[in-house]
């Protein structure tokens, strides 16, 4: 593996990881199919690499949103009881499940996520309850543009986990961070509010995929000559993604952001059906 | 407003300097490796100062599990029974996922 090989890792997770982290996404989705379509590599290998890059931006991002009372960490380890079950399966079937399966689930999430970011998040109808509650995993969050804290009630947590036992699952299996799973739970099924929602998955992705982690790094799937360059330009990407949402028009990129991913599911369903595009 | 708790304080302090440990080993192994190639082989894989890199890697991997166990430690000392055992189910959970593949 040569020097300018690496770079090129580098430089493509920086870029992959600045454009999905400006729409809250970890930069995996873009990381697997990038990996193997243009760089040859393994699935696995690519998969692996993924994880730790998935790790890095969840450990690296939660500092600012834990410091801020956005996360809610105690719904946050209940959740995580169920996504790293969701990848302990995700990793005992990982080494049945067949390279060409993987390649068709990642087509399905690429379309599902496409889907998803077509449609705009907004905050649910979620219920503002008093300051002291008895639900104990109610809590509140200082929202800086009403200059007050605001509290809220967790919903449907059984649907929740099951969704996130889902979101697991896929994370374990694919490398990535979820997202496209972990959204609706927490926005539809506990109708969370999104600043909530948004800083509590973060926190949690980074759990979900150590569990996956230590298992590709067991296998041997997780080199460092790949690894290494992706973690850090996912890390870099995503310090430059965060400043470059401040003073870029999200509408004209949400556009773009669909048009990549429908392009990356094509050309992975092409290599399902064992059509090398590129 | 709200203001944070220990628990949240001690955890930003541990991912933050964390992940700046662990990013910076991965730099660092790779800047030596660089060096390195310019006098010798192409191959930076082989390259010992490569395990510096992979250092960084395996504490990045270890580090969720580092925050899991804080949060174990800390609900138990303030007696928050409930959520401590949602803590040790996760590390078992993790514990075994590695374990399964040995």
């Amino acid at each position: 593996m040569d020097c300018a090989f690496m770079l090129w890792l580098f430089a493509v997770s920086v870029v992959a990881s600045a454009f999905g982290g400006m729409h809250g996404m970890a930069s995996g989705i873009f990381i697997v199919p990038i990996l193997t379509m243009f760089g040859h590599i393994e699935i696995h290998t690519a998969i692996g690499a993924s994880i730790v890059s998935v790790i890095a931006c969840s450990c690296g991002g939660a500092a600012p949103f834990l410091e801020n009372g956005m996360t809610n960490v105690r719904l946050a380890i209940v959740l995580e009881t169920a996504t790293t079950m969701g990848a302990l399966t995700g990793v005992l079937l990982v080494g049945i499940v067949p390279s060409s399966y993987l390649y068709s689930l990642f087509t399905v999430i690429l379309f599902l996520s496409a889907r998803q970011m077509l449609a705009r998040r907004r905050d649910p109808a979620f219920a503002y309850v008093p300051a002291v509650t008895n639900n104990w995993l109610d809590s509140s969050y200082p929202d800086q543009e009403l200059g007050r804290d605001v509290s809220y009630r967790v919903h449907r947590v059984p649907l929740g986990m099951m969704l996130m036992y889902g979101a697991g699952l896929i994370s374990a299996l694919l490398g990535i961070g979820s997202g496209v799973l972990k959204i609706p739970a927490m926005d539809a099924a506990m109708r969370l509010p999104i600043k909530v929602s948004s800083a509590t998955s973060n926190f949690m992705i980074g759990v979900t995929a150590a569990a996956s982690a230590g298992a590709y790094f067991m296998r041997g799937n997780i080199t460092t000559a790949v690894a290494g360059p992706v973690a850090l330009g996912s890390v870099l990407g995503a310090i430059v993604g965060a400043r470059m949402l401040l003073i870029v028009s999200n509408d004209r990129l949400r556009l773009l952001f669909v048009i990549v991913l429908l392009a990356l599911g094509l050309q992975m369903l092409l290599t399902v059906f064992g059509v090398q595009p590129l | 407003m709200n203001r944070t708790s220990p628990l949240e304080q001690s955890l930003a302090a541990l991912l933050r300097y964390g992940s700046w440990l662990a990013s910076a080993a991965i730099g660092l192994g790779f800047a030596l490796a660089l060096i390195d190639s310019r006098v010798g082989t192409r191959n930076l894989a082989i390259l010992p100062s490569m395990r510096i890199a992979s250092m960084g890697i395996v504490l990045f991997i270890l580090l969720p599990s580092l925050r899991v166990l804080l949060m174990l430690l800390v609900f138990i000392r303030e007696g928050d029974f409930r959520f401590a055992a949602a803590a040790g189910l996760v590390l078992v959970i993790i514990s075994l996922s590695v374990i399964f593949v040995l």
